[in-house]
């Protein structure tokens, strides 16, 4: 529930806002409801931005057939555009999973 | 604990956070470029472009504005007024290249280092010592004072910032988050930098030094000998030889009779490192052979139209996206086809109901150093026609990204142009005055704004009045069945070779004297052969009675020109896109029986009996797969060396070498002659000698490079043409390896770098019918189907029907249902 709900809200803000309100929604919502541990809330953060990249820029991948990512792989010396995508939604899951731990372990914190 | 887990987890955070928010080195700021939502994923577009209908609405438009795609992406444009349509301009020339009209505009303006670093400071210095905003600001004051300009810049500049005004970060050229700036607002100098860049390219450098230094060390019998006004071998001038001058004369200028060439000094070392704050500049680079053009006009007898047929191929540095971009421009008062230089309103090249027109370089001497005697150091003083006159100053701040404080430097400008030139490198100090055309105010987008309004030979005849530089052999062509070439630009008036040397920055007499009148530049209109031609070769015959240059591009590909169009009849555009792609070897077929004939008596092993043979049975065409025209191609070069690299190849001086023309001229009529021993052997080489060891160098150097004699010396391979992307770095966005033939000298002149960077050939008629082609395609987005589309075409010789609409309902297969209304707010 608490992925649907960050990729959902991530999503509107990504779209809108600049990227670094990637975070935002993981921290929040984490924050807002806490997993059981903290392991479950960076997975939570982790597979939510991840996945959200990962189909977004998938589909955009395929839109254009390759025409723009297979490049930037090529500059960045990776074979191909879809490994180019593993890396980005890897970023994103690291960044959505360390905002959810935050909002898990601030939780935490709070009296 | 659990406090420090909250706060380590969110220092975690932001400490992510900041290091994808800014960019490390090379490595741009990761977060927004590899967010699928901002970053380089939204610049992939969909293969088959969407067909969709976008209405915009523009405040300051006084109507509507229909623009419409066809299947190429070529905008075609319907404004009801001049203003609109130069607005709609720059709005859809900006949407396919804004990074390039940027790019091209901070190369011109020396503002790179903002937005590049460091690495760019020279390029940019070598901008503002040149003068290039001097040039250009006074070119702005005189475009804003005419009504027509100030309309085009204005809407264009007005077009270029509505579109900018509307990007989001993620719409943004892939090529802005890879360098990490954003474009800035556009304003309407952009457009005279724009044509500064192009006087630059074209008409830029000299050859004064080398040659003054070839002087001092031979003298002038050497001088006269080696390096003739006029090409010793063959030539086939643009105006054809015989065309008579008839008109009155202006007197022409004398050079100082008290003058002796000592006052000109040997330029000492051009191999020192440029000093980046000794306010000199780098030494010029030649321009290479392959930037020139070809163009043509046949009569309506010769085609088989009964009207005029045109065809034009600048050629030029090969990029991706082309310099190059194609747009249809309608009003109630034009209707124009052709490409654009993106940044410049109007048409470049192109047609319309009633005229074509197209345009070559024609190699003036418009480019002169002149030695300044200083009163001291200061350099607030200089000696000139008998007095001290006082230099100006005009300052120029270089920002460079990642520093606080700007580089500065003062340029000290004389009345004859910016000191910023040395004869002396090791001073560090310039003692050379620049006198350029680039530096004289004009107005010369108004030669190209009528152009697109002609509808008569008369038309174009008075628009070329306006015209300054780069001076341009403009072709034309018209519906009334007439055709004819003008060697046009502001010609100075010279006595004869003024500017081959260095000139006196002392003497009045060496001044420029005034301008050739601009109804007497070289011109030729429906000449008894039935066509008009040009390929940068000699403007005219040794009988003008004017000094426009002592050298022209060689003639090679003119002379192929004329001949093909002379034995030519019954011409279609077909026949004349075939001789623009035509491949035969001029140059082969002057001088190869003769070093075919040094072969056959000399000793040579298998290989080089091989080589020899396979260059017997070479027809001088230079064709994609053609393996002799490879060999041929790799031992000319390293023959002219071999000839003069003992006597004009020093460290410390810089010496022009002869030319190709005055070069086989020797081989074939001065065997004999000293140059062919090399003077820094005890034996004594002739003629023979110079070209067996050429030949053994040229195949030892082929086998090095592509191994033993096989496919792979097929002659593209060998070329190995490559046209990079505008950034020259990133390789990715590069076109894929391409086969051509042709080469420099033949009228196909595709080099390894340069060549045709735009073919149109133009049927006039009452229905103008035209084809064209450029080597990338409209969009300069890598992510575009639209990026490279006309690239196999191009590469095939093949050419596009452009399709030139009457009205903007008008219905036709290949446009599509995309496109943009601008509605006025």
């Amino acid at each position: 529930m608490n992925i649907l709900l960050i990729v959902i809200v991530t999503a509107v803000l990504q779209y809108f806002g600049p990227w670094w309100t990637v975070v935002l929604a993981p921290f929040l919502i984490l924050l807002w409801r806490p997993a059981t541990t903290s392991f479950r809330s960076f997975a939570t953060g982790f597979l939510a931005i991840a996945l959200l990249w990962l189909a977004y820029g998938l589909y955009l991948h395929i839109r254009s057939e390759g025409a723009m990512s297979n490049r930037i792989a090529e500059i960045f010396s990776l074979p191909n555009g879809i490994l180019l995508l593993a890396v980005t939604s890897f970023v994103g899951g690291l960044l959505g999973g360390f905002a959810a731990l935050s909002g898990y372990f601030t939780k935490k914190a709070m009296p | 604990m659990k406090f420090f887990k909250a706060i380590l987890s969110l220092l975690i955070v932001a400490g992510l956070v900041y290091v994808l928010n800014r960019s490390w080195g090379p490595v741009p700021a990761l977060g927004s470029f590899l967010s699928p939502f901002t970053g380089f994923w939204q610049n992939g577009e969909n293969p088959v472009p969407d067909k969709k209908q976008i209405v915009l609405k523009v405040s300051g438009l006084k109507d509507d504005v229909i623009v419409r795609f066809d299947d190429t992406g070529v905008p075609h444009i319907f404004a009801k007024n001049d203003y609109d349509l130069f607005f709609a301009q720059g709005y859809i020339t900006a949407k396919d290249r804004l990074w390039q009209m940027e790019l091209q505009v901070r190369a011109a303006s020396g503002r790179l280092s903002e937005v590049l670093g460091p690495a760019t400071l020279t390029l940019d210095q070598k901008s503002r010592r040149l003068g290039m905003g001097y040039g250009a600001e006074a070119n702005l004051k005189l475009s804003m004072s005419d009504k027509r300009s100030e309309k085009a810049l204005t809407g264009y500049t007005a077009g270029v910032n509505a579109y900018i005004g509307q990007l989001a970060p993620r719409d943004l050229p892939v090529e802005y988050k890879l360098l990490g700036y954003r474009p800035e607002v556009w304003k309407p100098i952009n457009t005279m930098y724009m044509l500064e860049q192009m006087t630059l390219m074209l008409a830029g450098r000299s050859n004064d030094l080398s040659i003054s230094n070839v002087l001092k060390k031979y003298g002038q019998e050497v001088v006269n000998n080696l390096f003739p006004d006029y090409p010793m071998l063959q030539e086939s001038p643009i105006i054809p030889a015989g065309t008579k001058w008839d008109f009155p004369k202006l007197p022409i200028p004398v050079k100082n009779p008290l003058k002796t060439s000592d006052s000109i000094a040997i330029q000492v070392s051009n191999t020192k490192p440029f000093l980046a704050n000794s306010h000199v500049l780098p030494p010029a680079e030649h321009k290479p052979e392959g930037i020139g053009s070809n163009n043509w006009a046949v009569g309506a007898e010769k085609s088989i139209t009964g009207y005029p047929i045109l065809a034009n191929d600048p050629h030029l540095e090969l990029t991706i996206p082309s310099i190059w971009y194609q747009v249809q421009l309608h009003t109630p008062e034009m209707n124009v086809y052709g490409v654009s230089l993106p940044g410049i309103p109007s048409v470049i090249i192109g047609f319309n109901q009633n005229v074509a027109w197209g345009v070559t370089n024609v190699d003036a001497d418009v480019f002169d150093l002149y030695k300044i005697k200083f009163k001291d150091s200061t350099h607030t003083q200089y000696w000139h026609d008998n007095q001290w006159k006082t230099t100006r100053k005009r300052e120029e701040l270089i920002y460079v990204k990642g520093q606080k404080e700007p580089v500065k430097e003062d340029i000290v400008y004389t009345h004859h142009g910016p000191v910023t030139d040395t004869d002396k490198p090791e001073s560090g100090t310039p003692n050379l005055a620049i006198r350029w055309i680039g530096h004289e105010p004009g107005n010369s987008f108004l030669t190209f704004y009528e152009l697109n309004k002609a509808k008569s030979y008369g038309d174009y005849r008075k628009a070329l009045t306006y015209y300054v530089g780069p001076a341009q052999n403009f072709i034309f062509a018209d519906n009334g069945k007439n055709i004819a070439i003008t060697v046009n630009g502001k010609f100075p008036l010279k006595y004869k070779d003024q500017g081959k040397f260095l000139l006196d920055g002392t003497d009045r007499m060496d001044d420029w004297q005034g301008w050739i009148p601009a109804e007497q530049n070289p011109f030729v209109k429906n000449p008894p052969r039935g066509f008009v031609s040009s390929a940068n070769q000699s403007s005219t015959d040794p009988t003008y009675p004017y000094y426009i240059n002592w050298l022209f591009a060689p003639s090679e590909r003119g002379i192929r020109i004329n001949e093909r169009l002379t034995a030519m009849s019954k011409v279609n555009a077909d026949s004349l896109r075939m001789l623009q792609n035509d491949n035969f070897s001029v140059m082969a077929r002057t001088i190869l029986p003769k070093l075919l004939s040094v072969l056959r008596n000399s000793a040579l092993s298998p290989t080089q009996k091989a080589a020899e043979i396979t260059l017997s049975d070479w027809k001088y065409q230079n064709n994609p797969e053609s393996i002799p025209a490879a060999i041929f191609e790799t031992w000319m070069p390293l023959l002219q060396e071999s000839i003069w690299n003992d006597e004009f190849n020093s460290d410390n001086q810089a010496m022009k070498y002869p030319s190709r023309d005055r070069t086989m001229y020797m081989i074939l009529n001065q065997p004999n002659e000293k140059w062919f021993d090399n003077i820094k052997t005890s034996q004594k080489e002739t003629m023979p000698d110079v070209v067996l060891s050429s030949f053994k160098a040229s195949l030892d150097s082929l086998q090095k490079w592509h191994g033993k004699m096989s496919p792979d010396w097929q002659w593209f391979n060998v070329k190995g043409t490559e046209i990079r992307h505008l950034s020259r770095s990133l390789k990715p966005f590069n076109a894929p390896l391409i086969k051509t033939g042709g080469g420099a000298g033949i009228v196909n002149a595709i080099t390894k770098r340069n060549g045709p960077s735009w073919r149109m050939v133009v049927e006039l008629g009452p229905v103008p019918k035209a084809y064209g082609i450029y080597p990338g395609g409209q969009s300069g987005n890598p992510g575009s189907p639209y990026y490279m589309n006309l690239l196999k075409k191009w590469e095939n010789g093949e050419l596009n029907e452009l399709i030139f609409l009457s009205s903007p309902d008008q219905q036709h297969p290949r446009m599509t249902a995309s496109g943009i209304t601008f509605k006025k707010n």
